[in-house]
């Protein structure tokens, strides 16, 4: 069962470099992406969670070239810039990895709204988590609202993030 | 061997994250100088991605002049009267408040400079309100120091590399300000809950305080220049007052970072206040120079 977990089967290989990066660049990018300052009344607080999209992308269709080294070295550095609680973004990416590997095989290969509909869950679940964990850490009952628009948010804008980064491995990796 | 690896991969990084987020907690300045070179080292990125930014919200709001000019002139106009008025006023009221301070002896009040500086990136958290802008060190900006706009106080530095610097805004859960209640003179300390409203704590009697009573910094502490404009109490309540800031937090462009000569001047540096649980730092041994 734990071989099942944590092996990757077999993926098209991929041989352009430049390729080969395009997932932990997308992911760096979106890092940098969620902490400009887009004047926007309230967004500081409610900016979508573009990474988890990005890592829950990746590690369906190329969990091979998103290592948990790059989740974990992106999430520490999204902490860093974001001035959150350092540790919470990177453990968020590598547990999200864990969960979706482990139910990998229902994913690929399946019409969008099923996916679409495994990222809500993961959402759900993470922001949740991310809300208790802050509140330990902080030791105050913190405002759940804001985790619940944030989900919402996030989970309303997949579908764009979705086809942009199916674009771009098609046009990298020749693959859907 | 290889499956070995990669099977043990995840899970070690998922303890070494859980590691790190309980020794973060534990000693907050553990990862301090490690945020510092962060910032720094994008800060040159996050300028360039920002000026667009800046510019698109420029753009909007120039849109929105050219649609209101008429009405904003005909109210200007009446503003502009009404200010002049104000401004003698203002300048006897100078003029008085000299002749008295030289009749009294009265220490010159210490000179204020600011730095003007961008903001290049928000927390992009749900839990945490700061920016980063990009003035540091080598601009001569330090820890502690105010950051404030036009209309009001932003927040305070509480981390500052060499090009860029972090603010946590008065919003933020662990900001705690010495202020004053303008016409009273009531001191009391405004706390951010992560909420748009910040509250007052630590008032000898919520009797004194009335909606619409102007807040500003109190000085104490040595760091702020007294009489900096925080915002006004917008609603009374059971936990403490509400204070609604004048400066809307979540659309900054460009902050101004006030070094009040004072925090120089003092023999011994002041220990900087920064979030509760966090030990109190002396200026000096975090490569900061004053």
């Amino acid at each position: 069962m734990a071989l099942k977990v944590f092996s990757i089967p077999a993926l098209p290989r991929v041989n352009n470099g430049a390729a080969r990066m395009l997932p932990v660049a997308t992911l760096l990018l979106t890092a940098v992406i969620s902490v400009l300052p887009l004047q926007i009344p309230g967004y500081a607080a409610l900016t979508p969670v573009f990474t988890l999209m990005v890592a829950y992308h990746w590690t369906i269709y190329r969990p091979d070239l998103l290592p948990p080294l790059a989740l974990f070295s992106v999430g520490l550095a999204e902490d860093l810039l974001a001035g959150s609680p350092i540790g919470v973004n990177a453990l968020l990416l590598l547990l999200t990895r864990l969960a979706v590997l482990s139910y990998r095989r229902y994913f690929v290969n399946r019409k969008f709204p099923f996916v679409w509909s495994g990222f809500t869950l993961l959402t759900i679940a993470a922001m949740f988590g991310v809300w208790a964990l802050n509140c330990l850490l902080n030791l105050s009952f913190l405002d759940f609202r804001i985790a619940v628009i944030r989900a919402a948010l996030t989970i309303a804008i997949f579908p764009l993030a979705s086809f942009l980064l199916g674009r771009a491995q098609r046009a990298a990796m020749g693959t859907g | 061997m290889r499956t070995a690896i990669q099977r043990t991969t995840v899970p070690i990084l998922v303890l070494l994250s859980a590691a790190i987020i309980v020794l973060g907690k534990a000693d907050q300045l553990l990862f301090d100088s490690l945020r510092t070179s962060v910032g720094d080292a994008v800060a040159p990125v996050l300028d360039t991605l920002a000026q667009p930014l800046n510019a698109a919200g420029n753009v909007i709001d120039r849109a929105k002049m050219v649609v209101t000019t008429y009405q904003s002139n005909v109210r200007l106009e009446a503003e502009n009267q009404r200010l002049l008025q104000w401004q003698q006023t203002a300048l006897n009221l100078a003029a008085d408040n000299q002749k008295l301070r030289s009749l009294v002896k009265a220490v010159p009040e210490t000179a204020v400079s600011y730095v003007t500086a961008r903001v290049i990136a928000n927390s992009g958290g749900a839990f945490v309100r700061m920016i980063l802008v990009n003035a540091g060190s080598a601009d001569h900006v330090a820890r502690g120091q105010a950051a404030m706009t036009g209309e009001g106080l932003v927040g305070r530095l509480t981390e500052v590399g060499d090009r860029a610097s972090r603010v946590l805004l008065i919003t933020d859960l662990n900001s705690r300000i010495p202020v004053t209640i303008e016409s009273s003179h009531v001191a009391a300390v405004l706390a951010g809950d992560n909420s748009e409203r910040p509250r007052l704590l630590y008032l000898p009697s919520a009797n004194g305080v009335k909606v619409g009573d102007r807040i500003v910094t109190s000085g104490e502490g040595g760091v702020f220049p007294p009489g900096l404009p925080v915002g006004v109490v917008s609603a009374l309540d059971g936990a403490g007052p509400r204070v609604e800031p004048y400066v809307e937090l979540s659309q900054l462009g460009y902050v101004l970072v006030v070094d009040y000569g004072l925090a120089r001047a003092l023999p011994q540096p002041l220990p900087v206040l920064t979030r509760p649980g966090r030990r109190a730092k002396l200026d000096g041994d975090d490569g900061v120079v004053r």
